[in-house]
């Protein structure tokens, strides 16, 4: 679907109206988009789309997906969600993931950062240094 | 064995301490070689990209929540949904004086089939032009070989001349003879070893020509041993548009490191039409606002930052210089078009190649009234000085009175006599192609015919007797030849011992200088 400038511009203006203290409020969401459905303003459904991209993105930067080979202990599951906290502030949410095909240490995405400390990346990496 | 193992180790001793952050998007959209990805948002502006597999884009467009990127190389294996990571890294391609004698392409990768190329340098592919502290005005002359452009329209180190003309008047020969001529200068001074030459260096760069032609050039410079000095950087027209756009500027890279390090280098774009075609392309795909002829709005800074690159430095920043020849194609002698008149108000002068000229057989086709060089005589020797100053006045009042006398009424003997020399001198202009002339021959060529020493000589034995005198000069004479090389004025020794030179050459011709046209 096209989105038209002025649906896009429309959209980031209710995207910042749905903000409180720097971050996403779920309620105002839902109620600006029921508003938004039942008044049906010119060009109303690529405007719900492009906020819903703009919502998305919001949600992957304050979302934070931590891969383990191994499931982790309550102790360091503790220990990454302090740590990131700390660095992305508050808001942020955390899913833990298993994944053996990383042999061993950890990868965390949070938005498009990505922290890999895995034996498979690293193996990637001399795999890389090796072929050049 | 132990050497591996321990090249292993370190390999993977250096790797240990590597949990580096990383930067990562996703591949939203892709297409005539360009992606849409989403995230990146660390992603500067000319970064590299690494999309996995060996292949590489370029971010070019920095948006709210995405980053348009164009592919290097081969685009068909980029999936939607694809990890893209930034690099950290802006495009560079190898430098060096490895890269002499080679065909590569945008990125500096062989692709003439002569195995790696040797070079331990990389310089960024976008650089910002030497400013005004480090430039110093063009003084040394380039010698082209060709007679009409070192006599009229002379070309310094660290000029920028456009060669502009129709399709098949002759752009590209201008372009192979002068790095045929550089390569031959420097052969001559490492025979000679002479230190006090600056060698030349040629990076020819080909953007959106046939493979068949680029073929050809590469050919006809092997030939004439002229590969040795040349670098050639290719970006076919069977190449991405992404490729075309980025050759000119990997080119300017190459010839940079030459100019960086002291050294004297020449940049041919041939030509910049295409280049600007083939960044039209990539701006429309990238959803660039487009002005006027669809081009996008910066394609005058496209070429001005491309050719500001060209310059001379100062001794103090090491004396170098990139000389820039940038080649224009016209459509039907418009030089009034939006791409010729943004390059020829970029470039330092222009040589406007003429199509009705090069079908009347004034071949090189150049129009001497419309050709300029705004660096003029400074990048002149002082021989070529004295003997071409007036030339270029001469041939447009020859060209005002030829119009003239086509009405049949009757001239003074003065007038005659100016039209019979005009004649005269667009004879010994005109030139076989891959012969370029040395500048001593042309400077006594020239004596010879501003003397009257040509006069009576009939238009159509001009080139004849101006071959014999060369031939007689520089065998019979090489002793006043190499003089006029080293000394590069004529003084009035030199003169006295030309005018000698000429009237015995005139004393062997015989029978040839006796059918003096009639005057009417």
């Amino acid at each position: 679907m096209k989105i038209p400038k002025q649906a896009k511009r429309k959209a980031k203006a209710l995207f910042k109206e749905v903000h409180a203290n720097g971050l996403l409020d779920e309620n105002r969401l839902v109620q600006a988009v029921q508003l938004t459905s039942q008044r049906k303003p010119r060009g109303y459904l690529a405007i719900l789309t492009h906020l819903e991209h703009l919502v998305k993105l919001d949600v992957e930067n304050r979302t934070a997906r931590i891969e383990s080979a191994t499931p982790l202990d309550g102790q360091v599951e503790a220990a990454v969600k302090e740590k990131l906290a700390r660095h992305y502030g508050p808001g942020l949410h955390t899913s833990f993931h298993v994944n053996a095909a990383l042999l061993g240490g950890l990868r965390i995405r949070v938005g498009s950062d990505v922290y890999d400390g895995t034996v498979a990346g690293r193996l990637k990496q001399l795999e890389d240094e090796l072929a050049q | 064995m132990t050497n591996v193992l321990e090249t292993i180790e370190a390999q993977i001793a250096g790797v240990k301490a590597s949990t580096a952050k990383q930067n990562v998007g996703t591949v939203r959209e892709i297409g005539d070689g360009v992606a849409k990805v989403e995230g990146l948002t660390d992603a500067m502006l000319n970064e590299m990209l690494d999309f996995g597999n060996n292949v590489t884009g370029l971010a070019l467009n920095l948006e709210e929540t995405e980053v348009g990127a164009i592919i290097l190389g081969d685009y068909t294996g980029v999936k939607e949904g694809q990890e893209v990571r930034t690099t950290g890294k802006l495009l560079q391609v190898p430098v060096g004086k490895g890269l002499l004698g080679r065909v590569v392409n945008t990125l500096g990768q062989p692709v003439d089939g002569k195995g790696p190329i040797k070079s331990d340098t990389a310089y960024p592919v976008e650089k910002i032009a030497p400013g005004i502290i480090r430039r110093k005005s063009v003084s040394q002359p380039v010698q082209t070989g060709i007679m009409p452009i070192d006599a009229m329209i002379p070309i310094g180190r660290g000029q920028r001349e456009l060669i502009i003309g129709d399709r098949s008047t002759g752009k590209t020969t201008i372009c192979i003879d002068t790095i045929i001529n550089q390569a031959r200068m420097n052969k001559e001074a490492e025979t000679k070893g002479d230190k006090e030459y600056r060698p030349l260096y040629t990076i020819y760069v080909a953007v959106g020509q046939k493979q068949s032609n680029i073929a050809n050039t590469v050919r006809v410079l092997e030939e004439q041993g002229a590969m040795p000095y040349t670098i050639i950087v290719a970006a076919a027209a069977a190449e991405s548009a992404t490729n075309q756009y980025l050759a000119p500027f990997a080119g300017c890279a190459m010839g940079e490191w030459f100019m960086d390090n002291g050294m004297d280098a020449l940049i041919i774009y041939d030509d910049l039409s295409k280049h600007a075609v083939a960044y039209r392309q990539v701006s429309l795909v990238l959803k660039r606002p487009s002005g006027r002829e669809a081009y996008p709005g910066d394609v005058f800074y496209l070429h001005s930052r491309l050719l500001e690159r060209a310059a001379r430095l100062g001794e103090k920043y090491g004396n170098g210089s990139l000389t820039a020849l940038p080649i224009i194609e016209t459509q039907l002698g418009d030089v009034s078009a939006y791409i010729p008149t943004n390059v020829i108000s970029i470039t330092d002068g222009q040589i406007y190649l003429e199509t009705d000229l090069f079908y009347q057989g004034v071949r090189p086709a150049i129009s001497v009234g419309l050709s300029v060089s705004r660096v003029g005589s400074a990048a002149q020797i002082k021989g070529m000085k004295q003997v071409a100053g007036r030339i270029k006045g001469d041939l447009a009042q020859f060209r005002e009175l030829a119009a003239f006398a086509q009405f049949g009424s009757d001239l003074d003997a003065a007038t005659q006599a100016k039209i019979e020399r005009g004649k005269r001198i667009v004879e010994i202009f005109k030139q076989q192609q891959y012969q370029p002339i040395p500048v001593e021959l042309q400077v006594a060529v020239l004596w010879a015919a501003q003397n009257g020493y040509f006069d009576d000589v009939p238009v159509e034995r001009v080139k004849e007797v101006q071959a014999k005198l060369g031939e007689y000069v520089t065998t019979r004479k090489p002793d006043m030849m190499a003089r006029i090389a080293k000394e590069k004025a004529l003084n009035d020794a030199l003169t006295n011992e030309l005018k000698a030179a000429v009237t015995e050459f005139k004393g062997t011709l015989g029978k040839l200088t006796e059918s003096k046209p009639a005057a009417k």
